[in-house]
């Protein structure tokens, strides 16, 4: 029915397939955004955040999605600015995900803050000083900048394309892309950074504050390095998966591999600097904030063990892996290799948010639990379904996935 | 600010007094809590851990320390929204400015930090007997103790009206200081050494709360009781400890 | 944020972290309107059909980008670089071989698939060809082997008499059954007649540039390797789409063959042998 618009030479499901695919996204869509319009309406009480909680669920996963996100940023670095043609296969599948990934971040930002429509004092009145306002300043503009990156893709829609001014458009914006990644390689390291430097600067939780290089602490460096591991590694996981559902294959055999590779490399440097950060910080920072680590993990659910499997476990175990040729060239240990940093990072970005809040920081505090309530929940369910909505129609409408027509076969 | 642990008994009163002077919002429902509540002051009770008859209780009424060295709150605000004056030394909110994101809570250690989950609602009739001096707060944002500016803008008022620079210390006392009833809480002027407060923050059995985290509050603590100040040693708590809102 | 607003403060932080902001989104800013502008020049000085052509051989598959020295045999699987346009390629001239020489030299009486591939005209990768007339003009028509393939065409919109056409951009558009098919022009030409399939040839047409580039025109013994590349590749697709043994060699393509094999992705086919996107 809809087959004017799908490019020449692939195929797809038909409309009432692909209907029956989109319509329960969209039902969670939508409940989602009841959950939201609560939040909005009526407050933020309807959260089980408090005063001890003031991060919860949400601030804890747009820290995961912006680090799995990644992706989007290195694969144009690595290849518009280092010029590595394999990447061409995933990339725009890759900027769809970083789009997905931010604008769904930005958006649950929105509901997060108190008030929303204020969002625009962090630019008019900026404190330079804080993390926060490089946060917010990067992500607006790299949000700008795959929106942008977002338009080619679009412009290949096969109708659009017949447009004589889309198709010169996208050509020429086409053209100008590698000034693009550059900008947004740019933004990218100073966000990523600064999202670790939130933590990493409160001195008033010895827990997560770290010592400083220049005017940014360790975590700065840290969560740039460990999103640079995990977003190869996410476009991995995400490219073998729409591969299982639309059940084609979408890139050439070693385009996987090469991914799992970078990650592996970046992922073993990660685990070496975090190392020795965790080892200063432990015989150091913390003691001089008069703790020690034994009161960090002593006890509660948090015991040691989470930095055990943070850095071991989910970090130095799969980064073995994907730098073994070997282990890159089985499919089963490749994807799974893959999904284990991508849980290691989002183990890191839990333990820096979650773990730090639920710490005591007076003598008489007594550590706290906190569970998401199902407006929470809800909410980012609704992000999932819309970046599950929005890739499902570029997928099907547009060209995800350059590959594709050549390795078409029944 | 000194307040001395020795005298407070845990009557509550500086908290009631805070919360009608500064226009606090009420619990809308059952579902405010002591974690989701806003208390400007609130008062911990911490006993010493011992069994009787060796058992004791101490009362800390905990406001903002109003910190002076690399003020975390102030720091990490994005917009701005928190000042640190340094001729009063109060660190001030805005209110109107805050965007509600809750950075500075997570960044303060004191608990000091309040956010409006609820919009304000004050039940009917209940609404006369807000403090026409003390601006209510929107949701959405976060707000924290000022030592009653409103006071101290009134004290302004009146020695500018007399044609002095000064205010008098008698003209600006915070609700809590003049509530309590066994004038547990000592408030004046710290660079003026002959000063009621100035002396008791000199003293010896005066200590801050994490004192090695650098923060430089403004808020003293005094105890005679070793075990009281052996407590307030501890950067943070073994997680054993009660605590009541 | 900006000098004038309350709280601004001109301290090295505020102008290194702020210059850095305004510093990307000018960038941004800039980049975006640069390929507005870009975009205006080149439909200004007629680029635009060169774009859609670059655009459309990118997406095309390898199989369909083979360079022609491929099917002479002096390259070895060698892919096209330059979007068939052999007169600024760098390889082709390292290629020693008798230029532009039409003979008449029927080499195969029965024709590829029985398709008929006179040797006095010049064939474009498009699968039309180009006859040089008497009296300076061109002519140009849809060669047999598409042809049989497509059949009589629904509807043929050739482009008026006074029409520029670009080579490898849009000659006409032809629609059969639901399809829309984009016919590549040849060679840079000015219209001067139109004809039709009947006549047996589409377009007359002249040329103001001389010399006329022919240069990455096939003839001669290019022509009968080429033809056979393009049916190997059409039995490829045919064995993508489960049609079982088609293209038996001494064999003819029947006629109306697209309702012979109502399941072939016909659209796709066609649009591929056309070198369309």
């Amino acid at each position: 029915m809809d087959k004017a618009l799908i490019q020449r030479g692939v195929r797809r499901a038909s409309f009432a397939k692909f209907s029956v695919w989109m319509l329960p996204w969209f039902a969670l869509f939508l409940f989602g955004l009841y959950a939201i319009y609560l939040c909005l309406a009526e407050g933020l009480n309807h959260t089980n955040m408090d005063n001890r909680f003031a991060f919860g669920l949400w601030i804890y996963l747009d820290l995961t999605v912006i680090a799995l996100g990644a992706g989007a940023f290195f694969t144009g670095f690595l290849l518009y600015i280092l010029r590595q043609k394999e990447l061409g296969a995933v990339i725009n599948s890759a900027v769809v995900l970083g789009l997905i990934c931010y604008s769904g971040a930005v958006g649950i930002l929105m509901v997060d803050v108190g008030q929303p429509l204020r969002s625009w004092f962090t630019f008019y009145h900026p404190n330079v000083h804080s993390m926060l306002t490089e946060v917010t300043y990067c992500l607006t503009c790299y949000l700008l900048v795959l929106l942008i990156e977002y338009v080619p893709i679009v412009l290949k829609n096969r109708q659009l394309r017949q447009v004589p001014r889309l198709l010169v458009f996208e050509f020429e914006l086409h053209k100008l892309l590698p000034v693009l990644a550059g900008v947004g390689t740019f933004l990218s390291f100073f966000h990523q950074g600064s999202l670790g430097g939130l933590f990493g600067v409160l001195h008033g939780r010895p827990f997560a504050f770290r010592e400083a290089f220049g005017i940014w602490p360790s975590t700065f460096f840290l969560f740039i390095l460990s999103a640079a591991a995990a977003g190869p590694s996410f476009i991995l996981l995400t490219t073998w998966l729409v591969q299982k559902i639309t059940q084609k294959q979408l890139v050439k055999q070693g385009v996987l591999q090469y991914l799992g590779k970078i990650s592996g490399y970046l992922l073993l440097l990660y685990v070496m600097v975090k190392s020795i950060d965790s080892l200063i910080w432990i015989n150091k920072t913390a003691p001089a904030a008069g703790v020690s680590a034994y009161q960090f993990y002593g006890g509660g659910t948090f015991g040691s063990w989470i930095l055990f499997v943070e850095i071991v476990a989910l970090g130095l175990l799969p980064a073995l892996l994907l730098v073994s040729q070997k282990v890159r060239e089985n499919k089963v240990w490749l994807v799974l290799s893959a999904f284990m940093v991508c849980c290691g990072v989002m183990l890191n970005r839990f333990v820096m948010t979650i773990q730090t809040l639920s710490l005591p920081t007076l003598p008489f505090d007594e550590r706290l639990s906190y569970t998401p309530s199902w407006e929470e929940a809800a909410a980012f369910l609704c992000v999932v379904a819309y970046g599950v909505l929005l890739y499902s129609f570029t997928f099907r409408y547009s060209v995800l996935f350059p590959q594709e027509r050549e390795l078409e076969k029944l | 600010m000194v307040i001395d642990l020795d005298r407070c008994n845990g009557c509550g009163n500086c908290t009631m007094a805070c919360a009608v002077e500064n226009n606090i919002t009420p619990a809308p429902n059952s579902r405010m809590n002591e974690r989701n509540g806003v208390t400007w002051l609130r008062v911990f009770e911490v006993p010493n851990g011992g069994q009787y008859p060796e058992s004791e209780t101490v009362f800390i009424p905990m406001m903002c320390q109003q910190c002076a060295h690399e003020t975390p709150c102030v720091t990490v605000c994005p917009q701005n929204a928190v000042e640190l004056d340094p001729a009063t030394g109060i660190v001030a909110q805005i209110p109107q400015r805050c965007l509600g994101c809750r950075y500075c809570m997570t960044a303060c250690p004191y608990h000091a930090r309040y956010f409006n989950w609820w919009d304000p609602e004050w039940p009917a009739g209940l609404e006369k007997q807000l403090n026409p001096d003390a601006a209510p707060r929107m949701r959405g944002v976060v707000e924290k103790c000022n030592f009653c500016h409103g006071r101290m803008h009134a004290a302004k008022a009146k020695a500018a009206a007399s044609g002095s620079l000064e205010i008098a210390a008698s003209d600006y006392i915070p609700a809590c200081v003049e509530s309590c009833p066994v004038e547990a809480i000592v408030f004046g002027d710290l660079n003026d050494p002959e000063s009621k407060v100035s002396k008791l923050a000199h003293s010896e059995h005066t200590f801050r709360f994490l004192e090695r985290l650098g923060t430089e509050p403004k808020v003293r603590f005094h105890s005679e009781r070793s075990w009281v100040r052996a407590m307030a040693e501890n950067s943070v708590g073994s997680g054993q400890e009660e605590q009541h809102g | 944020m900006f000098p004038w607003v309350y709280g601004f403060h001109w301290t090295v932080y505020q102008v290194v972290f702020l210059g850095a902001f305004f510093a990307a989104a000018g960038v941004i800013a800039v980049t975006v309107s640069k390929a507005v502008i870009r975009m205006r020049k080149d439909f200004q000085s007629d680029r635009d059909d060169g774009i859609l052509w670059h655009a459309d051989f990118n997406d095309l598959p390898e199989a369909a980008k083979l360079c022609r020295h491929t099917f002479t045999g002096e390259a070895k699987k060698r892919i096209c670089g330059n979007q068939f346009d052999c007169g600024s390629c760098d390889y082709h001239p390292t290629v020693v071989r008798s230029e532009g020489e039409i003979g008449s030299m029927p080499m195969y009486d029965k024709g590829i698939l029985g398709a008929q591939l006179p040797q006095d005209r010049l064939y474009h990768r498009g699968h039309t060809w180009v006859r040089r007339e008497e009296d300076g003009t061109y002519t140009i028509g849809l060669d047999d082997f598409i042809h049989r393939l497509i059949g009589n065409p629904d509807r043929i919109d050739l482009p008026a008499p006074g029409a520029h056409l670009h080579a490898n951009g849009t000659g006409w558009i032809m629609k059969k059954k639901r399809s829309r098919l984009r016919v590549l022009a040849p060679i840079d030409c000015v219209v001067i007649a139109q004809g039709s399939i009947e006549k047996g040839w589409l377009l007359k047409v002249r040329t103001d540039e001389a010399p006329l580039r022919l240069g990455h025109l096939l003839r001669g013994e290019e022509i009968a390797p080429w033809i056979m590349h393009e049916a190997e590749r059409l039995e490829k697709m045919f064995e993508m789409a489960h049609v079982g043994c088609t293209l038996a060699d001494g064999g003819e393509l029947m006629p109306d063959i697209d309702k012979l094999y109502p399941k072939v992705d016909w659209e796709s086919v066609w649009g591929n042998m056309l070198l369309e996107g």
